[in-house]
């Protein structure tokens, strides 16, 4: 937040301070404005901008976007971060592509687990070897893009027989995909489970202190569990997506969603400090980036020149979201 | 020798004129004059709060006074912006908790970032170092390889390394009177370091003041020149330690105006008699001895004692922060496990801890979401935690603990000190405490504030909470409790009743404890 206001004088901040005013706008505005004014820029810069062809197209890539963001939200709001995301998404792609000609509409429920299973070794790492998650989450991410690779080699389809098992998410409904209700059921389940569940509430309290959530007799251990099963769950439902829109999958679909998935979590105004943020922040923060790489294409954007589009957006999104006056020293 | 120290003691070598510091809701320091002359030992002391550690922050640059001047002997101004600015003018802090980096060598630590003057050819002439480290810790009599990693020796090499660089720095910057500050550098020492701290200082003091702060009186009288008495920001007194007593300290420490009625000693209540918490035998290797007191049903006891008497590692086996090595705790009959937070907050108990910041609240949640920290399972309705209930809950106990906030959506941050002591004190009474730890609940509130608060205490024994407290001064001790429990060196030296009326007087206390 920028503060533009007069300075106040060491007696105004006394008496604010004591009545709390210092609250400004919500950060989830920045946000919401900054996604309005990219979507303009780009209709100015083409009209079918706003088709609702294209539309459908960035629903569709905002999907898979929300659904890994959702989960690494949940790993950063705890005070960690999840870099396995892009290894659970690619290997729980691929297995899903294997299994659901042998195992029909079971491999759902196998793929779930496999992603909240990961999710808790992750947990585990960190919590009782106590590795931080940057590095534990880094050292299985690794393991996982290996084995990606190993369960398909090469690119894998699902056979044309098993299709139907797919058709959950292909079929629409109103001339939307299924896909997208999907994803709104997937933010329903964080939004939900953050805001009215306890442990979703713990989430906060120890990402936002976890000294004072300890001695408060919060079980710390099982809430950074928890947080890293709900990570791994949004990757593998966001990998078992991956497989069913496209009917196939690779070993690499889930790499570019490492970093994408925690440039929403932040341009959504979640703090990487933890404790801060929530499931709405984080679906404008997906939806602006999803908007804003899908927009750079239809305007005609060099290709190689919307990386950099992409990276100064993310750092102007942070200046104007994330509340850097609370946060004494950046590192 | 003796003709420097006569010309050079009647300058002051710094002055300090009507400092003042104001932290929201608090008056660290109120218009106090400091001075240090050349060649002297200079003690300051006064109790928790007085402003000693705000006074001396200042004078290495971490902190900057609201109001006020500093000068040096040839009367210039100078403004201390930070510590490097400080070292430049001589003035250098060895600080309670250390500040040397553990994983570096002493070598490296004694020079560091002071590293240029060594340069040969452009690069760092080892030997010119280890020479040189070797010349200047023997000033300070150490002799240690000097490529021990500062981690590996121990606290009194540590103290001394640090004095050492001070030592070296100001004579870096050509400094001929340079100033150290020595804030409680006994605390980590043995009985015989202790001696060789106070022989080197005497030694030191041939080319360089020292200002030394410590809790320990009877050092402060024997080691310094001259006293000065700091109490609640203000100045007392400076006296000179040779015609002085550590009783006439005592006395202008904790002052003579008693009022009566801060404490609320009318308020008082008898325990009941059912007693609450029973401790048995509980000791903790090499931090307190074996040890047995009850606490009654609505009583407030309190522990006294020094920093190191254990009083601190007491409370936090009470609330399972810590693992006892021996003994039991009960609370009311039920023995509780030893070692868990979590089980001691089920059991009923709480905990008012010295840093809300760090240990009491989530500053960046919202006022209600800390008070409901404790009862979220009972905010529930099918199953999720219900928005009506928690705002209802909150407002309930924000009302019972008069919190002042404009909502309940606030953030705790944005809270002054006070409330959010409140706050956290709202938060245990919320889940029905039924013993209550607390640890300096008063520090860093202001004085409106902190009556609320005794108000709240009052209230809590009356309704027959029992709880163990421990205060910023002795004052708040005496007037609080309803009983003493004096702690020393790790022991149980001393049980002292303070019914209402008869309280015993600070003086009679710091007999115990000191």
């Amino acid at each position: 937040m920028i503060d533009k206001r007069p300075k106040e004088t060491a007696k105004e901040q006394q008496t604010n301070m004591l009545h709390g005013k210092t609250r400004g706008i919500p950060t989830i505005c920045y946000t919401i404005a900054l996604l309005f004014v990219v979507g303009f820029v780009f209709w100015l810069g083409n009209a079918n901008f706003i088709s609702a062809y294209n539309l459908n197209t960035i629903a569709s890539f905002g999907a898979i976007l929300l659904m890994v963001a959702l989960g690494q939200m949940c790993a950063i709001l705890v005070g960690g971060i999840d870099l396995s995301v892009g290894g659970v998404m690619s290997f729980v792609s691929v297995v899903f592509v294997k299994v659901v000609p042998m195992l029909g509409y079971w491999a759902y429920p196998l793929c779930m687990l496999i992603g909240v299973f990961i999710g808790y070794v992750n947990g585990n790492i960190l919590t009782r070897i106590r590795i931080p998650s940057f590095i534990a989450t880094l050292g299985t991410g690794g393991i996982l893009m290996s084995l990606a690779m190993l369960v398909a080699p090469v690119p894998v389809n699902v056979p044309s027989d098993s299709w139907g098992v797919l058709n959950i998410f292909n079929e629409s409904f109103l001339q939307i995909s299924n896909a997208l209700y999907i994803s709104v059921l997937v933010f329903l389940l964080y939004y939900i489970v953050l805001r009215f569940i306890i442990v979703g509430r713990n989430i906060f309290y120890v990402g936002s202190n976890i000294k004072m959530s300890w001695m408060s007799g919060i079980n710390e251990v099982k809430t950074r569990n928890v947080a890293f099963m709900l990570s791994g769950f949004g990757a593998a439902m966001a990998g078992i997506m991956v497989s069913a829109t496209s009917l196939g999958s690779n070993p690499y679909v889930g790499s570019p969603y490492i970093l994408n998935s925690i440039a929403s979590v932040v341009v959504g105004g979640t703090a990487l400090t933890g404790g801060i943020g929530g499931a709405i922040n984080t679906l404008f923060g997906a939806l602006l980036l999803s908007v804003l790489q899908n927009g750079m294409t239809v305007v005609g954007v060099d290709q190689y020149f919307q990386q950099s589009i992409l990276g100064l957006m993310i750092i102007i999104s942070v200046v104007l979201t994330f509340d850097r006056s609370k946060t004494p020293v950046i590192k | 020798m003796s003709e420097l120290n006569t010309t050079s003691s009647k300058e002051p070598v710094l002055t300090l004129r009507q400092m003042t510091k104001v932290y929201p809701g608090v008056v660290a320091l109120d218009n106090v004059d400091f001075a240090v002359y050349g060649n002297e030992v200079v003690g300051l002391v006064g109790e928790n709060g007085a402003g000693k550690s705000t006074l001396m922050r200042i004078m290495v640059g971490l902190v900057q006074p609201d109001e006020g001047t500093i000068t040096v002997s040839s009367g210039e101004r100078i403004v201390l912006k930070d510590p490097t600015t400080a070292i430049k003018y001589g003035i250098g802090m060895v600080f309670q908790e250390g500040s040397l980096v553990s994983n570096l060598s002493i070598l490296e630590n004694l020079f560091l970032c002071h590293e240029l003057g060594f340069q040969q050819f452009g690069f760092l002439s080892k030997r010119a170092m280890h020479d040189a480290a070797v010349s200047v810790l023997a000033q300070v009599k150490i002799h240690v390889d000097v490529d021990t990693p500062v981690g590996e020796v121990s606290p009194a090499v540590r103290q001394m390394v640090e004095i050492a660089r001070l030592l070296w720095l100001s004579k870096l910057y050509q400094h001929q009177n340079p100033i150290l500050i020595l804030d409680e550098p006994t605390t980590v020492l043995a009985d015989s370091e202790r001696e060789t701290l106070f022989a080197i200082l005497q030694d030191i003091k041939q080319h360089a003041s020292i200002v030394l702060i410590s809790h320990r009186l009877q050092e402060i009288v024997e080691n310094s020149d001259r006293i000065v008495i700091l109490k609640d920001g203000k100045n007392v007194a400076a006296v000179a330690a040779s015609d002085t007593s550590i009783a006439e300290i005592e006395q202008l420490m904790v002052g003579h105006t008693f009022a009566a009625d801060r404490y609320l000693e009318g308020d008082q209540t008898a325990p009941r008699a059912e007693e609450i918490l029973k401790v048995q035998n509980l000791s903790k290797k090499g931090v307190f001895e074996p040890l047995d007191f009850t606490v009654r049903k609505g009583e407030i006891v309190s522990l006294v004692g020094l920093v190191g008497s254990g009083k601190e590692e007491v409370c936090k086996c009470i609330n399972g922060l810590a693992k006892a090595d021996t003994g039991t705790i009960l609370l009311e009959g039920k023995k509780l496990s030893s070692g868990s937070p979590s089980h001691a907050v089920s059991a009923g108990i709480g905990h008012i801890p010295i840093d809300r910041r760090e240990e009491g609240l989530a500053a960046a949640m919202t006022v209600a979401e800390n008070i409901n920290l404790l009862v979220l399972k009972s905010l529930k309705v099918a199953g999720m935690i219900n928005p009506a209930l928690e705002r209802k809950n909150a407002r309930h106990w924000i009302d019972e603990c008069r919190v002042k906030t404009p909502s309940v959506t606030t953030l705790c941050a944005n809270l002054s000190g006070g409330n959010q002591q409140k706050t956290v004190i709202a938060k245990w009474l919320s889940s029905r405490v039924r013993f209550l730890v607390l640890d300096h609940p008063t520090r860093g509130v202001d004085i409106g504030a902190k009556e609320e608060i005794y108000k709240l205490i009052r209230q809590l024994a009356k309704d027959g909470i029992g709880m163990v407290i421990m205060c910023d001064t002795l004052e708040e001790d005496i007037g609080l409790s309803n009983r003493m429990l004096i702690l020393k060196d790790g022991r149980l030296v001393q049980e002292v009743a303070c019914p209402p009326n008869q309280k015993p007087t600070p003086v009679d206390i710091i007999e115990f404890i000191v």
